[in-house]
């Protein structure tokens, strides 16, 4: 079987890129996505559980921040253009902790190329650290989802730092089909990115937004088939295949040694069709690989129990699901079943939980290992009096990386890095602590080297799994559609009030005077740039 | 029972991952016929044997025959989860690749039955 990219018929496959798989991933993958890859839309997941925590800390300082700036990084580079000029909807979970900051530095470098018209879509309503106490008073348990010893999130209200709902797809969805050329997310589930374009694509979000029915779903009223949930879980799937951006297209894979052109590997491409089945593929020329090998690591990659991966979409049987080679560079996937997913979604959370410092001191031979354990044994001894001090220590080059039963027999390495890392809820310890490891190289036993900057506490954050009914979150959740034009003006006419704008707003959606009144205002403004006064 | 002893990543390929504080390791046969081989070889006593020290469990052991592999999953074997694990890896991405060195023991039996041919037999 071979399926054919013909973007000028009337294909129903949607070809769908991952411009990368976490916020620090390469900046500029997503201008040779949309460049070679005959994108219908381009997804880009840069959020993980530690992320979240990292940009509520961010926000907590400066209420701009919060986001994934490299998001902003790349479309200045150019990218916004080419999403315009190329017509690539861009979906994206980049507003972390703070979508709206996210959405108007997005707006701003619209109107700055002079896409007046752009419309950037908000999806909110995840973040419930605010409303923990409300949420608490509903009755929601918030117990620890794995271990239930660890109590529920509400014993912690005072210490979080973040709480995000997973949402699904739904919003995405109807933020496109509202008009979106680019949409962008708080914490929406990875794959959920990949879902929302595909249930756009396919017409099932027209259905729902004719019938109304609520922006989050369940997903699954929204078309009218015996097959949907399998149709939805073959999505997710692809969306759970390239959202890790290059793990599927040859990066972490085993076959390392094969793949001779890493240093230009491709993201990867799905093309997904209306049943559910996807092709896994990258850019022709681009470097890595797309094999049933490559892909079966991907498939499993974060997976607890096969027979039930839960997604705010859907949960999926994916014990089925088959891999094959149908052209070089091209994996075709099928076979995933579907299950009406949970009343509930996962919330992760962090909260504070005092203080970690890292540091490390090399070691030589002869006799490095005895060397690194006398090492560790002297920092030991000189710290004994600090009681909230815990230190781990581990001998890197000497079988740190697996379990004590686990580390191979071999010949003894010619030299150990010694790592520590302390925790204690005082921080004046974790000083002490860093202030302990450069003396070690006069004090303690020879040829001890490496010593970097001092090390500096930081702030640990426990990270906290829970769940929560969606009829607590899923009414919360809101989509905003935002015009660059708008923006602009709002930017540079701070004084005018703000339902002026809205009239403009209502002007341009009943009266379709869009281009001519944005433009023709916008000219103005450029005037008044070049040093016009305006008088008004 | 007669055994013979292999290396793991003779038999599969690997990668890992982390979802909290849990560990999965995904081991997927380079031929998918293998896989009783390694449904037989790798239960959740052995994992537990390995991970001594690092976790207690529990450990749990799934077939994914659609792509020949099974997924090891590994409770409470971060120190608490990726943020707050004093480990380099705090996130056990090594875990996937560090295990294909691992000599385990096989049934000769299936080994024959599923035609797996390693180097050294």
């Amino acid at each position: 079987m071979v399926y054919k990219l013909n973007r000028n018929h009337m294909s129903t496959t949607a070809r769908i890129g991952g411009g990368g798989g976490f916020w620090g991933d390469q900046t500029l993958a997503p201008l040779a996505l949309i460049e070679q890859g005959e994108l219908d839309y381009l997804t880009i997941d840069y959020l993980s559980e530690v992320t979240m925590s990292i940009m509520h800390k961010q926000l907590v300082r400066d209420a701009e921040a919060g986001w994934a700036t490299d998001l902003a990084d790349w479309l200045k580079a150019g990218g916004i253009g080419m999403l315009h000029s190329m017509n690539v909807k861009l979906v994206t979970n980049a507003g972390g902790a703070n979508p709206r900051a996210c959405a108007s530095m997005v707006l701003s470098a619209a109107a700055e190329i002079g896409w007046n018209d752009c419309v950037v879509a908000l999806v909110i309503g995840d973040d419930i650290s605010s409303r923990l106490s409300g949420v608490g008073a509903t009755g929601a348990e918030l117990e620890h989802m794995f271990d239930a010893s660890k109590g529920s999130l509400l014993d912690h209200t005072e210490r979080v730092v973040s709480a995000n709902a997973y949402l699904g797809a739904g919003p995405i969805a109807r933020a496109l089909e509202r008009g979106a050329d680019i949409v962008i997310t708080g914490r929406v589930a990875d794959a959920s990115l990949i879902v929302g374009c595909m249930l756009h694509h396919q017409g099932w979000a027209k259905n729902a937004e004719a019938q109304n029915l609520p922006l989050c779903g369940p997903i699954s009223k929204w078309h009218n088939d015996e097959n949907t949930l399998d149709i939805i879980a073959g999505w997710t799937i692809a969306g759970h295949l390239i959202e890790c951006g290059a793990q599927v297209t040859g990066g972490n894979s085993s076959d390392w040694l094969e793949i001779d052109n890493l240093a230009t590997i491709g993201y990867p491409i799905a093309e997904i069709g209306a049943d559910g089945h996807c092709i896994i593929t990258k850019p022709l020329l681009s470097g890595g690989a797309v094999t049933p090998r490559i892909v079966s690591e991907q498939l499993l990659y974060e997976i607890g129990d096969p027979s039930s991966y839960i997604t705010p979409d859907c949960t999926i049987d994916l014990r089925s699901i088959t891999l094959e080679q149908i052209t070089p560079d091209r994996v075709l996937v099928q076979g995933a079943i579907g299950i009406k997913p949970p009343e509930t979604l996962k919330v992760s959370a962090t909260h504070r939980d005092g203080w970690m410092a890292a540091a490390e001191l090399a070691v030589p031979g002869p006799k490095p290992r005895m060397k690194a354990e006398r090492l560790n044994q002297v920092l030991k001894e000189r710290l004994e009096h600090c009681k909230g001090l815990n230190i781990h220590c581990e001998f890197l080059g000497d079988g740190a990386l697996l379990p004590p039963n686990l580390r191979i027999d071999s010949s003894p390495p010619s030299e150990i890095i010694v790592r520590w890392v302390a925790t204690s809820h005082d921080k004046m310890e974790l000083a002490e602590f860093a202030r302990s490891i450069a003396p070690l190289v006069l004090t303690g036993p020879a040829g001890v080297c490496g010593y970097g900057a001092r090390a500096r506490p930081r702030e640990l954050l426990r990270f906290f799994p829970t769940s929560i009914g969606r009829v607590l979150i899923e009414p919360q959740v809101h989509v905003r559609m935002l015009h660059s034009w708008r923006h602009e003006l709002e930017l540079r006419m701070p004084w005018l009030e703000e339902h002026i704008f809205d009239r403009l707003e209502d002007m341009v959606a009943t009266q379709g005077v869009k281009s001519r009144l944005a433009g023709r205002v916008l000219k103005r403004l450029e005037r008044v740039k070049e040093g016009e006064t305006i008088h008004d | 029972m007669t055994k013979t002893t292999v290396r793991l990543g003779d038999i599969a390929h690997g990668r890992s991952g982390d979802k909290g504080d849990m560990v999965n390791i995904a081991l997927i046969c380079h031929e998918k016929e293998w896989l009783p081989l390694l449904e037989s070889a790798i239960t959740p006593k052995l994992l537990s044997k390995w991970f001594n020290g690092w976790s207690e469990g529990p450990f749990e052991v799934f077939s994914v025959p659609g792509i020949g592999a099974i997924n090891c999953l590994i409770h409470k074997v971060l120190q608490g989860g990726g943020t707050v694990s004093k480990r380099l890896d705090s996130q056990g991405k090594a875990l996937g690749q560090a295990v294909l060195d691992v000599q385990i023991a096989i049934d000769s039996k299936i080994a024959k039955r599923v035609g797996f041919i390693a180097e050294r037999f």
